[in-house]
């Protein structure tokens, strides 16, 4: 009798915590800055991310589980970035990983999700050798600087008919990587390089580097820069009066850029992936959404945010159970409908299909003036 | 010859910037011995409320700048009688930890309060270039280093020709003796804090109007500050000015002809170099004080 009754006791239990777990949340892991030089653009993926997931569990969520998004502060920096993604493995133990923004941050955590066999999907990193390092369980749903600098430098070189080109880039694996492949590409299309320098981020004189740029007599100059950085680069350059063509990558479309370089930012180039003025369905459906949720438009990370966010959940639906096994299987055959493109991944985790959008600030919104899409890498 | 009139200019104008945000570091920690980690906090403090009295309040810049010294003189005098007080005479360390802890609680309610994006605060001049000897300045910039010059001087003159500098003075060499001559000791410890404070302020909303407000900018600021502060020996104006000078000019120098990217290192350079040679900085006034 106290055997049957013991049977029938554990049996119950197990039900109970089987109920429990069918009610719990499915946890994603976001490791974003949100404070240092580029909080404001980690905020505007963490915007867009939980856009993506409100729309999701409005829905139902996936696999009849509410999604929840467990958001920590890798200040863009190695360090913290790991300390945050350890603590959001072990502690929330959770079965796919978001982030970490920054290249060398990412790079930093890259080996622990290797090592705990969780995959990591990167909707900003863009530095081009990420995706070279043989990992299994990385994935990156953002432009490279290679895919961009194939893209944009023929335009730039033929449209923008420049000789002579500047480069100027923030002190780190992104910055340089992407004066580098700028550079290289331009060069092949017998542009000449006038000067490559770099500033430290959050750096707020600009002056020196500004007056060396002048002297290079460059007529064309080239910037890999954030918002805050480069916005005041921006503001400073109009102060000293130079006319140089100004085209950059970065967060150089975002509404937030556009306000605080306001009249400064008439006329310049972005090679951006992301506009809030593409033209299409899907992407005025996700900046009516994000208007309403935001009271402004989506910026480049806000969009990042939100296509990371979708791609993981689709994932986790296509995989039938969170784990972080099968979620990285599914991550492979992702074929995503974004608002800006189609995205999928080669076997490298390198994601491709997105649109290239070269856009003009005119009146302090991104006007395209032509994009591409992004072909297998 | 022309780009480095230019290089020499933007020197200048970034040093006597730096000199500019020091000012409040270097006053507290020579008159009261008080390492005030806080230091960028309070001169982020300065940018963020000047945003909110030019943008929100829509004041003009100088009655926002009133209104930025009125609200930071009392929030300094308060920081000073209810925290710093309770660390006196426990030595350097209870401050410096204070001071951090403070810092941390600053940065996090004012990220809390208008987030991460960077704010514009409008500046007192219309934008415009101005021409020395071939150098581009503009006015906004040429109002920052006279303000700078002007700040400095009447910081100066307050503490060595006034009888509050002299009870200030008096205070510091020894509180028991000027509390005997009739003093209040507790009084000008927080007027001193409360000075430093706005000197900081006025800086930060200041050079907020050049550059733009940013909420995390307190780290950055304190370190440079920290900087000029060394070089120039603590608690010295005249050393405060130099050592400003001396640090954007060598900047701007070596970010023009050798490589921008690694500016930052230069003025760590400066300061081991000066820290061998002259241990407690350019104007040391040690000997003054046994």
């Amino acid at each position: 009798m106290s055997k049957f009754r013991g049977a029938f006791l554990s049996a119950a239990l197990l039900a109970a915590i089987g109920c429990a777990q069918a009610q719990e949340t499915i946890k994603v892991g976001v490791v974003q800055p949100l404070t240092g030089s580029v909080a404001d653009n980690g905020m505007a993926f963490v915007n867009g991310a939980k856009l993506a997931v409100a729309k999701q569990n409005a829905a139902g969520g996936v696999l009849g589980r509410k999604i929840e998004l467990v958001i920590e502060d890798g200040q863009c920096q190695p360090a913290p970035s790991v300390s945050a993604a350890q603590k959001l493995l072990d502690r929330d133990k959770v079965p796919v990983l978001v982030g970490a923004f920054c290249s060398s941050a990412t790079a930093a955590v890259m080996p622990i999700a290797e090592q705990r066999h969780v995959p990591l999907l990167t909707g900003v990193s863009s530095k081009a050798d990420l995706t070279d390092k043989g990992m299994k369980y990385f994935f990156r749903s953002a432009e490279t600087d290679r895919v961009m600098s194939l893209t944009f430098s023929k335009i730039l070189a033929e449209k923008l008919q420049l000789k002579n080109v500047a480069y100027i880039g923030v002190n780190d694996d992104w910055g340089r990587g992407s004066v580098e492949d700028f550079a290289n590409e331009m060069q092949r299309l017998g542009v000449k390089t006038a000067m490559k320098e770099y500033y430290e981020h959050g750096t707020t004189d600009y002056y020196t580097l500004l007056t060396k740029l002048q002297a290079s007599k460059a007529d064309g100059v080239f910037v890999a820069a954030e918002t805050q950085d480069g916005s005041i680069l921006v503001k400073q350059f109009k102060e000293l009066g130079l006319t140089t063509k100004l085209f950059g990558v970065g967060s150089w479309a975002t509404p937030e850029f556009a306000k605080l370089a306001g009249s400064a930012a008439e006329g310049i180039y972005a090679a951006v992936p992301y506009a809030s003025s593409i033209p299409t369905d899907l992407n005025k459906d996700f900046v009516n959404r994000y208007a309403a949720a935001y009271k402004s438009k989506p910026g480049k990370y806000s969009a990042a945010g939100y296509n990371a966010l979708n791609i993981v959940m689709q994932a986790i639906g296509r995989a039938g159970k969170a784990e972080p096994q099968a979620i990285r299987d599914a991550l492979y055959k992702t074929d995503y409908a974004a608002p800006n493109g189609h995205y999928r991944f080669t076997d490298k985790g390198e994601g491709y299909g997105y649109d290239a959008v070269l856009v003009q600030l005119k009146g302090g919104e991104p006007v395209v003036v032509t994009m591409t899409e992004a072909g297998k890498p | 010859m022309q780009t480095l009139l230019q290089f020499v200019a933007n020197g200048v104008v970034v040093g006597a910037f730096y000199a500019l945000s020091a000012l409040g570091l270097t006053l507290i920690l020579g008159l009261m011995r008080v390492v005030n980690f806080a230091h960028g906090e309070f001169y982020m403090l300065g940018g963020i409320l000047g945003w909110w009295t030019t943008s929100r309040l829509g004041l003009d810049f100088f009655s926002g700048l009133a209104l930025v010294i009125v609200v930071m003189g009392a929030f300094g005098w308060l920081v000073d009688r209810l925290l710093i007080e309770r660390v006196r005479d426990q030595g350097e360390e209870a401050g410096i930890l204070l001071t951090i802890g403070l810092a941390i609680f600053l940065s996090n309610t004012a990220l809390l309060t208008v987030g991460t994006t960077p704010l514009k605060v409008e500046g007192p001049m219309a934008p415009g270039a101005v021409f020395i000897a071939g150098a581009v300045v503009t006015k906004a910039r040429i109002f920052a280093v006279l303000t700078c010059a002007v700040l400095m001087a009447a910081s100066w003159l307050l503490i060595n020709r006034t009888r509050l500098g002299a009870a200030m003075r008096a205070t510091f060499q020894d509180p028991m003796a000027a509390q005997l001559a009739g003093i209040r000791a507790s009084n000008i410890y927080a007027c001193t804090f409360a000075l430093g404070t706005v000197i900081t302020a006025t800086a930060g909303m200041l050079l907020a109007s050049i550059y733009s407000a940013q909420v995390s900018i307190g780290g950055l600021v304190s370190l440079k500050a920290f900087v000029v502060v060394i070089l120039g020996g603590m608690g010295s104006f005249a050393g405060a000015i130099v050592g400003g000078l001396l640090l954007g000019l060598t900047e701007a120098l070596w970010g023009g002809y050798v490589a921008s990217g690694w500016v930052d290192i230069i003025g760590f350079l400066l300061v081991i170099v000066i820290l061998v040679f002259r241990p407690y900085g350019l104007f040391s006034r040690r000997s003054e004080r046994a």
